[in-house]
């Protein structure tokens, strides 16, 4: 009993990273833009982050937000790509990608912040749930994790809720028609990148001053395209998303728990299954929802006024 | 009409920007030349502010590299298994394929020949031709179940591929953290493989791998411009419906590309075991999946474009491992100036394809 919950007690820990790069994904890709570039954007949010603690002294708020706003910058250079110089967005994003691994490598060794351990936030009992015989345990959580259902409450109400959410939906249904209508497709896009790369920092942020309080290259060992994976299964909808990484972070925090436990199963397959299951995860979403098109309309074109169709 | 208009309305209102219909050959290589001229050279500032001294990049990267008879042979060493990886990464993309399991595809490929070696199958002098076809059936295998998901059940290859880059990097290290540790020390690799397991060199100083290298170029050559899946591949190329319509066996050929693909990336694997590093490690396969698909698309997915691309990158890998020791600069920066180059030349085609044109009075 301890252990179930000890191990549900650990779950938004990891699954809050998810669902923060899912959300900020999806706000991308919800204006027609392809984002694959979440793990090198989680991991200039989680260098950042570090840096940004380690230089202020520990000062985990200052982190976390500097953490967004650099991811936010960078992000602006795949804005500057697929938007302005209209690169394929698929190769755009891998060289997203493949960029900020490079950076934030050369970075963390340069500065010399690899494996220097910072102190993150203290768990915040949830008064009066925490209170609760038994199941008490499970809500002393860092504020962040309380923060993350706000969070997606909020980003639900605008995209559903408000014009600027239907501007939004329309730029990425049909942007030839939000043109028409005046709404500056280039601008959405641009704001919608750096928007939801800023969540995608935090999430990175998340990982490195949050969980594992420290960083080394390379850190993020492919969570960013996990998230990308989870967008196709939430067919592009916040909620599902949330429900995506739940299950995700019952995955991941089942490893250390086993550990802990002292059940042997060979290490190395154990690391494998979130792999695993993402992969089972898309096979499953491509059998069930075949016919079920919910992608937005213009998910990876270019939009180029003079070429209307 | 240029719609940044929309957000900055006096930078921009004087300039239109037009589709351009052609611009000659020449002038493209110029513009692509430049391009990569100016990635460089930012790429150079990068260096000069992590400490590495100006006189001594321009020493590494041209004079040592190109004009040293053992840096020259180095550098085409190193380039075989990238030239193996870069002819992968043009195949698959010539399929409309995004194989971005170059890397998983290349650690199977090395299990194999390594499985090979350890368990001793084959008499000595059959060694390494089977190492080298047990890399190759593990380098297609581990391709065929993206491509069968990507064929028969539209799932995204982008993301399965590297999914499975993750599990077969995982295997790897269950294996040289287990059963394959060399049980001489405790380091995570592989027992060496023997001498007659290795790559020998063929004649003066030339390694067998870059000759195998060489020869799958023209392989590729003749598979991608003259045979008649080339045809076919050009019609997938172009647009799956009409492809299907002139009945054109679009499975098959995607299938029977993508396989291709991933049996050159297992041999890849195989070149760099056997002919680098002569064991099983747990990192010898990193930055070679960028850098396929790096070289693929700055040769076009032309092979012999992809062969003269992948001797500059593998001038890259030969400096950086050498900025590496001296200097301490991280193996990350090749990834970081491949990167920088890759967004360079893809943005020189908004050149090629447009023209930034000045209007008087400023009518928009």
């Amino acid at each position: 009993m301890t252990m179930l919950i000890s191990w549900v007690g650990n779950i938004p820990d990891f699954a809050v990273p998810f669902a923060l790069a899912a959300l900020g994904l999806i706000l991308i890709e919800r204006t027609g833009v392809l984002a694959l570039g979440a793990e090198g954007l989680m991991l200039v949010g989680a260098l950042s982050g570090i840096g940004a603690s380690l230089m202020t002294g520990g000062s985990t708020v200052w982190a976390l937000i500097i953490a967004m706003i650099a991811a936010a910058v960078v992000s602006q250079l795949f804005a500057l790509m697929v938007l302005v110089m209209r690169i394929n967005q698929v190769i755009s994003g891998l060289a997203l990608v493949f960029f900020c691994q490079g950076l934030t490598g050369l970075l963390g060794t340069l500065m010399n912040w690899t494996n220097k351990p910072v102190q993150g936030l203290q768990a915040q009992p949830l008064w009066p749930l925490s209170e609760l015989p038994l199941v008490g345990k499970l809500f002393v959580q860092n504020p962040v994790v309380y923060l993350t259902p706000v969070i997606f409450l909020l980003a639900v109400l605008v995209l559903n809720r408000t014009v600027l959410g239907l501007r939004v939906r329309a730029v990425g249904e049909n942007p030839q028609a939000a043109d028409a209508a005046g709404i500056s497709v280039l601008a959405y896009r641009c704001a919608a990148i750096a928007a939801g790369s800023a969540l995608i920092g935090l999430a990175g942020a998340y990982i490195s001053v949050l969980s594992t309080k420290m960083w080394v290259a390379d850190m993020i060992g492919g969570r960013g395209w996990i998230a990308v994976a989870l967008v196709i299964f939430a067919r592009w909808a916040p909620w599902k998303a949330l429900a995506g990484a739940l299950l995700f972070g019952c995955i991941e925090a089942l490893i250390p728990q086993m550990a802990a436990s002292g059940i042997r199963l060979p290490q190395y397959f154990v690391f494998m299954t979130p792999y695993a299951v993402t992969l089972g995860v898309m096979i499953w979403v491509a059998i069930v929802s075949r016919d079920n098109n919910s992608q937005p309309g213009a998910l990876g074109e270019p939009f180029i006024r003079e070429e209307r169709r | 009409m240029f719609d940044a208009t929309n957000f900055q309305p006096l930078l921009v209102r004087r300039y239109t920007l037009e589709v351009r219909q052609q611009m000659s050959w020449y002038w493209q290589a110029i513009v692509i030349a430049l391009a990569l001229v100016f990635g460089l050279l930012i790429s150079a500032a990068i260096l000069v502010t992590a400490g590495v001294p100006a006189g001594e990049l321009l020493n590494e990267f041209v004079i040592l590299t190109l004009f040293d008879s053992q840096s020259l042979r180095a550098v085409l060493f190193q380039a075989a298994p990238l030239i193996m990886v870069g002819l992968a990464g043009c195949l698959a993309f010539r399929a409309r394929f995004w194989n971005l399991g170059l890397e998983g595809q290349m650690i199977w490929g090395a299990i194999g020949a390594t499985a090979i070696s350890l368990f001793e199958i084959g008499p000595p002098s059959l060694r390494l031709p089977l190492m080298m076809l047990s890399a190759l059936i593990c380098g297609l295998l581990w391709a065929l179940t993206p491509v069968l998901l990507k064929l028969h059940l539209k799932v995204n290859e982008i993301i399965s591929t590297l999914m499975l880059n993750y599990i077969a990097l995982n295997f790897l290290l269950h294996l040289v953290y287990g059963s394959w540790k060399d049980p001489r020390d405790s380091f995570p690799y592989s027992p060496q493989y023997r001498t007659f397991e290795r790559l020998p060199e063929v004649f003066d100083g030339l390694s067998l791998a870059v000759v195998l290298a060489l020869l799958t170029a023209l392989f590729v050559l003749w598979f991608t411009g003259v045979s008649r899946a080339s045809l076919y591949l050009r019609f997938v190329d172009n647009g799956l419906g009409v492809a299907r319509a002139v009945g054109v066996p679009v499975n098959r050929v995607v299938l029977g590309t993508v396989l291709l693909s991933g049996a050159l990336a297992g041999v890849a694997g195989f070149m760099v075991t056997a002919g680098q590093e002569g064991r099983l490690t747990q990192s010898f396969y990193v930055g070679y999946g960028f850098s396929g698909i790096l070289i693929a698309f700055l040769a076009r997915n032309q092979p012999i474009a992809a062969t003269v691309v992948a001797l500059l990158v593998a001038t890259l890998f030969v400096a950086g491992r050498s900025l590496q020791v001296f200097y301490q600069i991280p193996f990350s920066m090749v990834q970081l100036i491949q990167a920088i180059l890759v967004i360079c030349v893809a943005s020189s085609e908004f050149f090629i394809h447009h023209r930034i044109r000045r209007i008087q009075g400023g009518q928009s």
